[in-house]
C-alpha cells in the first residue's frame, strides 16, 4: 500500500501560518484560564479503554493493546481523563483544572468532519450550585470572545427540566425516548400526534420553540408542577442573573430543548454557536455523576471549545491573520551575517541566517518567494 | 441569505410549489439551466440542487442552512439535524418485502439474507426492533431481483403502489417506517439565522395546513 504519502482520513497537518496562529490562540486561552485560577494539566493521550467504556460508544474510540494485551484507546475528550485524574487524588476541593489537547474520534461519518482536532477546556470539580455553573459558562463565553468569535450565540438548557417534566406528564420509558428524539429534532409533528392533553402538548411544543431569556422561564413556570423541573428553571434563572453581571446576557438564550447532547450531563448544559461553521464551537455542562464511575462522589462542571472549529470560523469570517514568521534575512559575508543576525535576535527581531552562500540576487529572489520583508546583504572585508 | 438544499428531481419541483404557495419568490430556482447554485439576492434565497442522499450532509455541515429530503434518506444517513416539518410530499412506505408465500412466516426463516439499498435502516430494523441478526447484501437498484434470483430471501425497500412487487410475485411482509419529505435545518443555522428560518417554517406550515383543509 502506498499510504506513506498521506495523512489518515480525518487528520491533517497544521501548515506554518495556521499553526502559528493556532499557537497564539492557545496562548491567549492558556493565559485566560490561568487568570481565572485554573491550573493546566496534561493527560497522557492514551487511556485504558475501561476509562471511557461507560461514556463513549465503542465505535468512536481508536483502540489498540499494550504489551500485556490490555485494551487501550486514544484520548476522546478532555473531561473524562480529568475526572479520572481528579477522582484518584485527595486534593482539597474545589479543584480548578484546564487543558489544551488534541482529541481523537474514530467513526465520524463522512469526509470533512475531523477525527483529530484540538480542544481547550476547563473543569471545576467539587463545586455545585448555580454560581459554579455560571463561572464555567462565563469562561466559555470569555474564551470565544478572546479568540475573536464576537458573533456569538449561546444556548443554555437544563437536563433536569425534561426529566422532571416527563414525571409530571407521566411519560413511560418508550414515550420518553420518542418525545426526547422529537424535542431534539424540533419535530413538532411527532409531538402533535402524541396521546396527551392539548395543554401538555403545548408545553412540549413550547420547549421546542424556546429561545428567549427570562420570558421563556416565566412562560414555562406556571405549567410546571414537578419540583425537579421547577428547580431546573430556578437554576437557569440564577445563571442568567450572573450572566447579566458579566455583561454576557446579550449572548445567551434559554433552550429547554437542549437535550440531545451526551448522556452524562446532570444539570445545566450549554452550547455556543457562531456563523460559518455548522457545528457548535463550544459546549459544556454539569456532570455530577461521572466521578462515581471512578469511585468518588464529586460534583463537577466544565466546558470545552474546539480550536479547530474556531479557526475555521475565524477564517471564513475574515478574522484570520496568519502569524508572521521571520521578517529579516541576513546573508553575504558569513562572519558578519552571523553577528548581525544574532544582534537582531537579541533585540527581539526574528531573523533568518543564510547558510547556503546565496548571492545578493539569489537572496533577493529567495526572500521574495518566502515573503521575508527585509534583506540584509553583508559585504566582506573591512566595514 | 438562506441556502436551501433541494433534492434533485420531482421533489425539488414540489418543494418549490409549496414555497411559492407560502409566499416566497422562487423564480430563480425555476430557471432551466445546468447551474447547480441558483441565487436570488433580492429574495435572500440561494438554492442548491443536490443528489437526495447528499442533502443531509450539506445541511449537517452547514453548507446549506435548510434542506428538503425524504425520510428514507434521513433514516439511512442518520445525521445530526433538526427535522422540523413533515411536508407530506412523496408519501410511501419502507417495507420488508419477499415472496408472497412468506407472508406471516418471516420470523420462521433463520439467518435471513436481506437485499437492500438501505443497509443502515435494515440493520436498525432487524437488530434494533426485531432483535435478530441478518446478513445484509447492499444493492444499488432493482432490488426486487434479489429474492427472485435467490441472492436474498427478502428485501427492504421503498414501496409506493407495490405494483413492481405484485407483478413479480412478491408482497409486502412488514412495514418498517412511513416515508415522506421532511424539512431539515442545520442546528447552528437554527440559532444564528432564527430571524429568517423560524418565519419560513411557520409560513410553510400554514401553506401545508391550507392544502389539507
Amino acid at each position: 500500500m502506498a499510504n506513506k504519502f498521506y495523512t489518515p482520513d480525518g487528520f491533517t497537518d497544521q501548515l506554518p501560518g495556521v499553526c502559528a496562529f493556532k499557537r497564539e490562540l492557545e496562548a491567549r486561552l492558556r493565559n485566560l484560564f490561568l487568570m481565572n485560577g485554573y491550573d493546566e494539566i496534561e493527560t497522557p493521550g492514551i487511556e485504558y479503554f475501561d476509562v471511557y467504556r461507560s461514556f463513549v460508544a465503542e465505535e468512536e474510540l481508536y483502540k489498540f493493546t499494550d504489551g500485556k494485551g490490555r485494551l487501550l484507546c486514544t484520548r476522546y475528550d478532555g473531561t473524562i481523563p480529568v475526572a479520572r485524574y481528579a477522582a484518584g487524588r485527595n486534593d482539597t476541593l474545589p479543584m480548578r483544572l484546564s487543558y489544551i489537547e488534541n482529541m481523537y474520534r474514530a467513526g465520524q461519518i463522512g469526509g470533512g468532519k475531523q477525527s483529530g482536532f484540538t480542544q481547550a477546556g476547563i473543569e471545576l470539580l467539587g463545586a455545585s450550585g448555580s454560581k459554579s455553573d455560571a463561572e464555567v459558562l462565563a469562561l466559555a463565553i470569555k474564551s470565544a470572545l478572546e479568540l475573536g468569535l464576537t458573533d456569538l450565540q449561546v444556548s443554555v438548557g437544563q437536563v433536569q427540566f425534561f426529566k422532571g417534566l416527563s414525571r409530571q406528564l407521566g411519560l413511560s420509558g418508550e414515550t420518553i425516548a420518542k418525545v426526547k428524539a422529537a424535542i431534539s429534532n424540533r419535530d413538532s409533528v411527532t409531538i402533535e400526534k402524541l396521546d396527551l392533553s392539548r395543554e401538555d402538548k403545548d408545553t412540549l411544543l413550547m420547549i421546542t420553540e424556546s429561545g428567549g431569556t427570562y420570558d421563556t422561564i416565566d412562560q414555562m413556570l406556571p405549567r410546571v408542577t414537578d419540583e425537579g423541573a421547577k428547580a431546573a428553571l430556578g437554576n437557569i434563572k440564577e445563571i442568567l442573573d450572573i450572566m447579566e453581571r458579566y455583561g454576557y446576557l446579550k449572548y445567551v438564550s434559554v433552550d429547554l430543548g437542549l437535550i440531545e447532547s451526551i448522556d452524562y450531563y446532570t444539570g445545566m448544559v450549554f452550547k455556543g454557536y457562531t456563523y460559518e461553521v455548522g457545528f457548535p464551537v463550544f459546549g459544556g455542562g454539569r456532570y455530577d455523576d461521572v466521578s462515581k464511575t471512578f469511585g468518588k462522589d464529586m460534583a463537577a462542571v466544565g466546558f470545552s471549545i474546539s480550536l479547530t472549529l474556531a479557526i475555521t470560523a475565524l477564517m471564513r469570517q475574515d478574522k484570520f491573520t496568519p502569524a508572521a514568521g521571520a521578517t529579516v534575512i541576513v546573508g553575504g559575508d558569513f562572519e558578519r551575517a552571523i553577528a548581525t543576525a544574532e544582534a537582531l535576535r537579541a533585540e527581539g527581531t526574528a531573523a533568518v541566517l543564510d547558510t547556503t552562500g546565496m548571492t545578493e540576487e539569489e537572496l533577493d529572489a529567495y526572500a521574495k518567494a518566502r515573503g521575508i520583508e527585509t534583506i540584509m546583504y553583508m559585504n566582506g572585508g573591512e566595514a | 441569505m438562506l441556502t436551501i438544499a433541494l433534492s434533485k428531481g420531482r421533489l425539488a419541483d414540489q418543494t418549490l410549489d409549496l414555497m411559492e404557495k407560502a409566499g416566497y419568490d422562487v423564480t430563480a430556482a425555476r430557471e432551466k439551466s445546468r447551474k447547480l447554485i441558483l441565487e436570488d439576492q433580492a429574495a435572500g434565497l440561494r438554492f442548491i440542487l443536490a443528489k437526495p442522499s447528499d442533502v443531509p450532509t450539506y445541511v449537517e455541515y452547514g453548507a446549506a442552512d435548510i434542506g428538503v429530503v425524504g425520510k428514507d434518506t434521513l433514516l439511512e444517513e442518520g445525521r445530526q439535524l433538526y427535522e422540523v416539518l413533515d411536508l407530506g410530499l412523496g408519501r410511501c412506505r419502507m417495507c420488508v418485502a419477499g415472496p408472497a408465500s412468506l407472508k406471516d412466516k418471516l420470523d420462521e426463516i433463520p439467518n435471513k439474507r436481506v437485499g437492500t439499498k438501505y443497509p443502515n435502516i435494515t440493520r436498525n430494523y432487524f437488530e434494533g426492533v426485531k432483535k435478530e441478526s441478518v446478513e445484509i447484501i447492499k444493492l444499488n437498484g432493482s432490488v426486487e431481483l434479489a429474492p427472485l434470483t435467490g441472492l436474498a430471501e427478502v428485501i427492504v425497500d421503498i414501496v409506493e403502489s407495490g405494483r413492481t412487487l405484485y407483478e413479480n410475485g412478491l408482497d409486502v411482509l412488514e412495514t418498517v417506517a412511513d416515508i415522506s419529505a421532511r424539512l431539515v435545518v442545520n442546528r447552528v443555522s437554527m440559532k444564528m439565522k432564527a430571524d429568517e428560518i423560524k418565519p419560513m417554517i411557520s409560513k410553510l406550515r400554514e401553506a401545508l395546513e391550507e392544502g389539507e383543509s
